[in-house]
């Protein structure tokens, strides 16, 4: 038996993808969520198999909400029109399911998953998650909080700092750990806001207060929140000419 | 041509002057290429004359008019200098007299002919230009076009509208048939009224009305959308504007929240100009879904070409709700 969890803010949406499962006797929907939110906390509780995931929705959008899940579940994309993300599902073999979902395309695409399902041969989310999938610049990060979800906007971060496989977001509320790369935040946040200024360090430009010498041919940034943050010498070329020092 | 049009008249004329009417060739020549050269000023003045003239009207009877009075004046020229060179021969002087009619004529003639010649070419220039400003123009208005159609076609609410009725046919036939009947009203009021300027703002609420029938079966209980007007019958909007902003509304405070979403839609009449105001709730963290609505830039551009104005289309953010303000200048209030 494979458990399925829909996610879709409309509840027709919901009904429709429900009811051309109904002929699968080996799948089973275990949960419906309207939004992200919902959404990570179903598939916390019930670890399905399959999810029928939508892009825009409520408060938490698909791909933010996948970003938060350690151990993503293997997914179909249903969406109404967003060239961009397609583009990227094409190149990570993910299967989609375009708005209006007609019948003969649905049952292809469960055809397809079955047959990888039975092999353990599902194609993974996360390779999808590390490549810029969002068109146009993000102004806030989704992050998990001692279980919670907690949405930071870009311009209350103070910096974001690198350390292994996490990234380290520091803003007036405290510190908040997330599973990503700074490349890929740094790919996601606009670049005329958020510099890199070193190998370990995103900045926001506003929060720059002083930038001081600091050994041979790097410097120190002394920012508004009263952290230093080192400024190697490339970070330092790319604030002379995005400042135009 | 000209130069040598100008040439044949100077050999003619000495030659006729020397073999017919045997004056020596020194008077002949002097005689012929003096004519020639005042002849040949004269044409260029006046081609300096009609295109230093300023419009294409009249320009005709301009060049006309201007060509008698440069060839008298030519003549008269003429006259004064031909008298100096013939010195004491009588029967020159006596001759220049006589032939000064024929002179006159043939300065005239080259003259008009010059003249009318730069008329037309003025014309043919203008024409040009005008015809260049015609299509600029007509393209700007094609462009205008198409991004109406695109502002109207809006994917998105299209492909989940039709993604709705596939659901309820195979869960509820009879609403299927109601939301197509709703989509085509929608779509026919949007049809219907791609070429007016100007729409009686009660045609355009029926217009939103069938639009958020539609969102109303999507988005079920959730959206109350409600409406509070004071305006006289006689108020006029240019359509397709009110349902992009009222697009925005539903999906900023249906992305933003989830229960219940209640849109407020307020229009007044308050003197010479329609205000119509628009709220949604609002989260600040959320950022608003993308390729929904054509946003407001859309919107404030076309009031840019309508109005020539930027100061129509005002948006502010106070806590917990949106606003959207729009002011529609009345034309005959």
């Amino acid at each position: 038996m494979y458990k399925v969890i829909l996610i879709d803010d409309e509840q027709l949406a919901r009904q429709l993808i429900k009811t051309l499962l109904l002929p699968y006797k080996q799948i089973e929907v275990v949960a419906e969520c309207a939004d992200g939110f919902e959404g990570f906390k179903a598939i916390q509780e019930h670890n399905p198999d399959l999810i029928f995931l939508d892009i825009q929705m409520p408060r938490v959008n698909g791909f933010e909400m996948l970003e938060l899940l350690d151990k993503p579940p293997a997914v179909i994309f249903t969406t109404a029109f967003d060239e961009y993300a397609l583009k990227a599902f094409e190149a990570h073999a993910i299967d989609y399911l375009l708005k209006p979902i007609i019948k003969e395309r649905f049952e292809k695409a469960i055809q397809k998953w079955l047959q990888q399902a039975d092999k353990k041969e599902v194609p993974e989310v996360s390779a999808l998650l590390e490549q810029n999938i969002y068109e146009g610049y993000q102004h806030r990060i989704v992050v998990k909080d001692n279980g919670l979800i907690r949405i930071i906007p870009a311009l209350e971060i103070y910096y974001i700092e690198a350390s292994d496989d996490y990234i380290k977001i520091v803003t007036k509320d405290g510190t908040y750990l997330k599973k990503s790369t700074l490349s890929h935040i740094e790919a996601t946040l606009d670049p005329q806001q958020f510099v890199r200024v070193h190998r370990s360090y995103l900045v926001p430009v506003t929060q720059l207060m002083r930038i001081e010498p600091y050994e041979k041919e790097s410097h120190i940034a002394l920012l508004h929140c009263g952290a230093k943050v080192m400024v190697s010498k490339s970070g330092m070329a790319k604030l002379k000419t995005l400042l135009g020092w | 041509m000209v130069l040598f049009l100008v040439l044949a008249v100077l050999g003619i004329h000495t030659y006729v002057l020397h073999n017919v009417l045997h004056f020596d060739w020194n008077i002949a020549f002097e005689d012929g290429t003096t004519s020639s050269l005042i002849l040949c000023s004269s044409v260029w003045g006046i081609i300096l004359l009609i295109r230093a003239y300023p419009t294409t009207a009249a320009v005709f009877i301009y060049a006309l008019a201007m060509a008698l009075v440069v060839s008298l004046a030519t003549t008269m020229a003429e006259w004064e200098t031909l008298k100096s060179i013939g010195g004491n021969n009588e029967d020159y002087k006596a001759w220049l007299q006589h032939s000064l009619p024929i002179r006159f004529l043939v300065i005239w003639i080259f003259d008009s002919w010059m003249a009318t010649n730069a008329a037309l070419r003025k014309n043919l220039h203008s024409l040009d230009t005008r015809f260049q400003q015609q299509a600029d123009a007509s393209a700007l208005l094609k462009e205008a076009e198409l991004f109406k159609l695109r502002q109207q076609l809006q994917p998105h609410f299209l492909y989940n509208s039709l993604n709705s009725i596939s659901a309820l046919i195979m869960i509820a036939p009879d609403k299927a048939q109601e939301m197509i009947g709703k989509l085509s009203d929608f779509l026919r009021s949007s049809v219907k009224r791609e070429s007016e300027d100007f729409i009686p703002v009660a045609d355009e609420l029926l217009y939103i009305q069938s639009y958020l029938a539609i969102e109303s079966v999507r988005f079920g209980d959730r959206l109350q959308v409600v409406l509070e007007k004071e305006y006289t019958d006689d108020a006029t909007i240019p359509p397709f504007l009110l349902q992009p902003i009222l697009e925005n509304a539903i999906k900023f405070g249906l992305y933003g929240k989830t229960g219940t979403v209640s849109i407020v839609i307020h229009i007044v009449l308050d003197g010479p100009m329609l205000t119509i105001t628009v709220t949604n709730p609002y989260d600040e963290n959320m950022q608003p879904p993308k390729g929904t609505g054509f946003g407001l830039e859309g919107i404030q551009r076309r009031l840019y070409l309508l109005y020539a104005r930027t100061d129509l289309l005002e948006t502010a953010k106070d806590g917990q709700n949106f606003t959207t303000t729009l002011i529609i200048p009345q034309r005959h209030v």
